[in-house]
């Protein structure tokens, strides 16, 4: 995908530093059969996030949203808040990172995955300068026509532990690794 | 900044509404604001020949919606100074590039619990520029003492 020169959109540092090929390593992704639902230990993220005003500000504005709390530093600084509020979303951009390409839970990256819907909570507010930690465990496994979702609890937290939000992340994976390969290869691996 | 009352909200009040339009370029920018690179998005070549959704076209990242949705909510919440403690949404049609997506909320309940704990539960349909809905999502928020 770097044929496509998406750097020419790149802002932020986390932006430059992340890489953009899905196909990377993409052998290595959890598959939705393999995954070992005995074992529903919670484990660390691959990395951690420390949060810039960039990378709130450039979220928002990659949702096409423009209000100034989100988007102006000045401006959330002299509001009653006095400091940015991220877009109650940032913490997808948080996920991706902290995922990484070979961390637990790194399916979210699969090719051909889609997205039935999402669930969060939200206990405190993502702040400037705090660095967030992800901890992970498998949730859910089900075929619902025909369609094969997989479910992992992610709870994101502060630098001191404090617990920021939780997410049910979901998605409609191909269900063996060999459909994976048939999207590496270009080809179709989901069932209708 | 503006000061909701949470007794002057009751069940059908609707927030103002968000409309976007998307374009390949719209989704390529979300997939650097969101590090979610997935070729369904990103790849209109790939895409032409894996067709996850069924469909030889990119589609939008759920993620994306679901942030148009949200964006109804924060714009009214937000200045208001108003917690949002919750969300869940429903994907229900691939956004296509050219769509114009419109997300309209209305309050579908309002829980009378005690003061710093009262919330309403805001819908949030998105519909593209044919009436077609694509994403539904309940969020609560919360209102201060």
């Amino acid at each position: 995908m770097d044929r496509l020169n998406l750097e020419k959109y790149f802002e932020t540092e986390k932006q430059r530093q992340f890489g953009t090929d899905f196909f990377q390593d993409a052998e290595h992704y959890e598959v939705w059969d393999e995954i070992d639902f005995s074992n529903l230990e919670e484990v660390d993220g691959e990395n951690t996030f420390e949060i810039k005003a960039e990378d709130m500000i450039y979220y928002a504005r990659g949702c096409l949203d423009d209000n100034p709390l989100m988007v102006d530093e000045e401006y959330a600084k002299n509001s009653p808040y006095g400091e940015l509020l991220p877009h109650p979303l940032f913490v997808t951009q948080i996920i991706f990172w902290c995922v990484g390409v070979r961390g637990r839970g790194n399916w979210i990256r699969t090719p051909g995955a889609r997205n039935p819907g999402q669930y969060m909570e939200y206990y405190e507010p993502f702040r400037v300068g705090e660095v967030i930690h992800l901890k992970l465990r498998p949730y859910d496994r089900f075929v619902k026509r025909g369609k094969y979702y997989l479910q992992y609890k992610i709870d994101a937290y502060n630098q001191d532990n404090v617990k920021k939000c939780t997410c049910i992340s979901t998605l409609i994976l191909p269900r063996t690794r060999e459909d994976i390969r048939k999207f590496l290869r270009g080809q179709r691996g989901l069932a209708d | 900044m503006h000061k909701i009352q949470f007794d002057s909200i009751e069940p059908g009040y609707q927030l103002p509404s968000f409309t976007r339009s998307v374009s390949q370029e719209v989704f390529w920018k979300y997939a650097v604001a969101s590090f979610d690179y997935n070729p369904v998005h990103c790849d209109p070549d790939w895409v032409r020949t894996a067709q996850p959704f069924g469909i030889p076209q990119t589609v939008a990242h759920g993620m994306m919606t679901m942030s148009f949705m949200m964006s109804v909510v924060t714009n009214w919440a937000y200045p208001a100074m108003l917690k949002i403690t919750k969300t869940e949404s429903k994907f229900v049609k691939p956004v296509l590039p050219g769509w114009t997506i419109t997300c309209k909320g209305v309050v579908s309940e309002k829980h009378v619990i005690c003061p710093g704990k009262n919330y309403v539960v805001i819908d949030v349909r998105a519909e593209n520029q044919d009436g077609e809905l694509v994403g539904l999502s309940r969020t609560e928020v919360q209102f201060p003492d």
